[in-house]
């Protein structure tokens, strides 16, 4: 089974949220940069199935400039056989799909796998347009994978419950929580991985689609006042003073 | 999302700026290491601990370790450390590549489990053990020894203890009284008892490979008799069996703190039947453990570092929470601030970060130190940095463990009442701690083979290195006018510390040796104050580098805050030494003196 797994840069789940001057980009300083957690349970389910047929290639992709390389070597550490980065700034999602289609036509993936979103901009879209760019099928908030002949059994989160579908291959789909046991690279691999082929690849030059006009930050959080059991007037004239009650 | 236990950027800053990792991997030992698989490394390990050590670490201090049915019964979690210690090769890290190891530097793998500790201080002492068995057999143990017991503790499958210290005979070696017999088949006969042996014991590994200090019947006397045995619980046949060994648990000890962390009673040779292996040479003993004790005392100077930052996250955290109180100049003022704008509480927070943060610095140099000695290109360089080691050593064991435990103190004083209630996490951190000033040769022994022993190493050259290499950290120092006030200050106490070590040489010089090492704690933490004052001015001068080239990878307000609490600790902390230097040069000998009676 050949395998692309597309992987998004984003910033960790610890980090403080700071803007740039400009208010139109995140201000990267003292940021760390990880796998977007969703895209990893698709790429561990990749690695599974190369391991579980000993056939087969996993191929990791990222757009974006060169500080996403160590992102794709962590992705090769863990078990990835070869990575691409699409040398471009990843400004909206329709842009990065025709990137990654890309990059994907005529390679003969069996299989792309995608996050059901990223945790930075959460936009969600990124995996359907693929598999629309690409005429694939697509199956979204897939929780597990399996295969019967030449056909890909796949679950799928929905309200209430899931869904048990079937799709011929090749086959896109977008990853969540049940795919794959998310895996910590360890000292073989992270040694491995720095000489596993990371090839740079031009964009096709193109305009976004869309573009960031603001960001802003959520109202601080006040601070937590505690107020003792015996003290319940207190409280009153607090929620008084603040128009509570 | 997990607590907060460790800062990253404190630790990547010093590992990578303040003591220049690149520089240390420049050693063709290393060439398979670069900066970008280190910080992969090391956020592996941050994920490990997130995932699989921190959850337990409440739970393993409710519910101990514990002696039931001949064995002790630990939390699973210790079999996830064994296992994952296995898969993802860090048992093994440090190891040659002939060992199927992977040449990781000290440096590296010291800040890995540094993270580990502060996650969970419970859990990686279990494959920190075996490692350091492991690699006592690489280093000294024959072929048949390497390739029986190594590859079965690298995979975590098999644990290792060290066995020094017995019931009679406690911290004085050259008293031990286990017996090794030499038999006609080559092995020998081992019999005796060892207490306080750590991880010895639990239903995780299927066989542990105890390293046991004794004397081969007819040797010398006292410590120059002793020998090191490879005694495993199981001994493994030749067609690959596993017999029991006569190896006997008879108890786990229930401690103040690290309850999870088992600390195990062993009984060899009841039966007559316990088998033991020689490791190198015979009456070589202490020199092969000292390999493994030198490593060790680091690690436990790496555990103390790693609580007091897990303990100043925490109350750091609930400071920055917590509303309590007025500003003294606005006692009208309606609602309460938070208590981080306390004055006394920023006093406290700011102590624990000046000397979580120094531990840290200085246990990160020891372990550079120790990179450089084992792999610089220039024979004499090895040897100076060989000797730099030696000297710090005992000060990496005591500072991050004494001072450790009056951080953390503060910090649980942050909390006010809740700080002393189990439902908040300061008061495991104060009794996790407390053990580090014991471990692995107390706060007294430490101190005495920092004065009488390494401070006289070579002709007292290590001291010498010390101070050049300060000197070069206050030379560049000056150069920033913010700092250069600073400089000045730690460079007036070097001959304060001149005149205090004169004074004591003295009493060696004349042979009283009693009365030069009567003050030996107190000439500890004399020196180890002003060597962490030194670790703070060279971390600001990085920081203040950072700042003015405009080049640094994090905020400003990450780097000004390690120049303030340089400041802080040149304020708070520096001065005690004058302190300790009016009580040491005090003629008076009121330890010597009097007899029992001093105590009627």
């Amino acid at each position: 089974m050949k395998s692309l797994v597309c992987i998004s840069h984003v910033p960790d789940t610890t980090t403080k949220i700071k803007y740039d001057a400009a208010g139109k980009g995140l201000d990267k300083t003292g940021v760390t940069f990880v796998i977007n957690p969703y895209d990893e349970f698709g790429l561990v389910r990749a690695i599974e199935i190369k391991e579980k047929t000993g056939s087969g290639d996993v191929t990791v992709l990222c757009v974006g400039g060169p500080e996403v390389e160590p992102t794709l070597r962590k992705a090769l550490a863990i078990g990835a056989d070869n990575a691409a980065r699409v040398d471009m700034d990843p400004t909206d999602s329709r842009s990065v799909a025709e990137q990654i289609a890309a990059y994907a036509k005529g390679k003969g993936f069996d299989l792309i796998f995608a996050g059901k979103e990223s945790i930075d901009s959460n936009g969600s879209a990124v995996p359907g347009m693929v598999a629309e760019l690409l005429d694939l099928p697509f199956i979204s908030l897939a929780t597990s994978l399996e295969f019967e002949g030449d056909k890909a059994k796949v679950s799928r989160e929905i309200d209430g419950g899931y869904e048990k579908l079937e799709s011929s291959l090749p086959l896109v789909l977008s990853c969540q929580k049940g795919m794959a046991e998310w895996r910590i690279p360890n000292m073989r691999g992270i040694m491995m991985a720095r000489t596993k082929p990371l090839e740079v690849v031009a964009g096709h030059p193109m305009d976004a689609y869309v573009l960031t006009k603001k960001l802003e930050l959520p109202s601080a959080k006040a601070g937590c006042i505690y107020v003792e059991p015996e003290n319940a007037a207190q409280l009153v004239d607090m929620l008084h003073d603040k128009g509570l009650i | 999302m997990a607590h907060q236990y460790v800062d990253l950027d404190t630790l990547k800053f010093i590992l990578y700026q303040v003591h220049d990792l690149n520089s240390t991997l420049e050693a063709s030992y290393f060439a398979d290491h670069d900066l970008e698989s280190v910080e992969l490394f090391l956020n592996s390990i941050k994920d490990l601990s997130d995932q699989d050590l921190y959850p337990s670490f409440r739970e393993m201090d409710e519910k101990p370790a514990i002696f039931k049915d001949q064995t002790i019964e630990v939390h699973p979690s210790v079999g996830t450390m064994m296992k994952k210690g296995g898969e993802m090769g860090l048992i093994s890290a440090m190891f040659p590549y002939e060992s199927d190891g992977f040449q990781l530097p000290a440096s590296v793998h010291t800040a890995a489990h540094y993270i580990m500790e502060a996650a969970n201080n419970n859990l990686p002492g279990y494959i920190g053990l075996t490692q350091g068995v492991a690699e006592i057999l690489v280093h000294f143990g024959n072929q048949a020894l390497n390739e029986i017991y190594v590859p079965k503790m690298a995979a975590g499958e098999w644990g290792g203890t060290m066995c020094l210290t017995e019931p009679q005979a406690g911290s004085s070696l050259a008293d031990i009284t286990t017996s090794a017999r030499p038999t006609p088949e080559g092995h020998y006969q081992i019999k005796g008892q060892k207490i306080f042996i750590s991880g010895g014991d639990h239903a995780y590994a299927s066989n542990f490979v105890h390293l046991v200090l004794a004397k081969i019947e007819g040797g010398p006397a006292g410590t120059k008799g002793i020998s090191l045995f490879v005694v495993p619980k199981f001994r493994p046949e030749s067609d690959g069996q596993l017999t029991p060994n006569d190896v006997i648990t008879t108890g786990d000890f229930q401690k103040l703190g690290q309850k999870g962390f088992c600390t195990t009673h062993l009984i060899f040779g009841e039966n007559d039947n316990c088998r033991g292996w020689l490791v190198g040479e015979p009456h070589q003993g202490l020199k092969y453990m000292f390999r493994m004790m030198n490593g060790a005392r680091i690690a436990v100077g790496r555990g103390g570092a790693a609580i007091s930052m897990a303990a100043y996250q925490a109350s750091l955290a609930y400071a920055r929470e917590r509303a309590q109180g007025r500003p003294v100049a606005q006692p009208e003022q309606k609602e309460p601030v938070l208590i981080i704008h306390h004055p006394d509480v920023r006093r406290m927070l700011l102590l624990q970060k000046a000397v979580s943060e120094g531990s840290l610095g200085l246990v990160l140099l020891a372990a550079r130190y120790a990179d450089l000695a084992a792999t610089h290109e220039s024979e004499a360089e090895r040897a100076r940095y060989q000797l730099l080691l030696e000297l710090l050593t005992p000060m990496v064991k005591t500072y991050p463990a004494d001072m450790g435990l009056v951080s953390v103190s503060n910090g649980l004083q942050v909390l006010g009442g809740f700080g002393f209630c189990s439902e908040y996490i300061l008061q495991q951190y104060f009794r996790d701690i407390r053990i580090y000033s014991i471990y692995e040769g107390t706060t007294g022994i430490q101190s005495l083979d920092l004065l009488g022993r390494k401070l006289t190493m070579k002709g007292g050259q290590g001291l010498q290195l010390l101070a050049q290499e300060i000197g070069a950290t206050l030379k560049a120092a000056s150069q920033h006018d913010e700092l250069r006030p600073y400089a000045e200050i730690l460079g007036s106490k070097l001959p304060l510390t001149t005149q205090v070590v004169t004074f004591l040489m003295g009493f060696a010089m004349k042979g009283e040796n009693e009365r030069f090492v009567a003050d030996a704690t107190l000439f500890m933490e004399f020196l180890s104050t002003q060597v962490v004052a030194w670790i703070w001015l060279n971390m600001a001068l990085h920081a203040k580098n950072d700042l003015v080239s405009g080049n640094g990878k994090y905020t400003r307000e990450f780097y000004e805050a390690k120049i303030h609490t340089m400041k802080f600790y040149f304020k708070y902390e520096l001065p005690k030494i004058n302190g300790l230097a009016e009580a040491i040069l005090n003629k008076e000998v009121l330890t010597l003196d009097g007899g029992m009676e001093i105590f009627a």
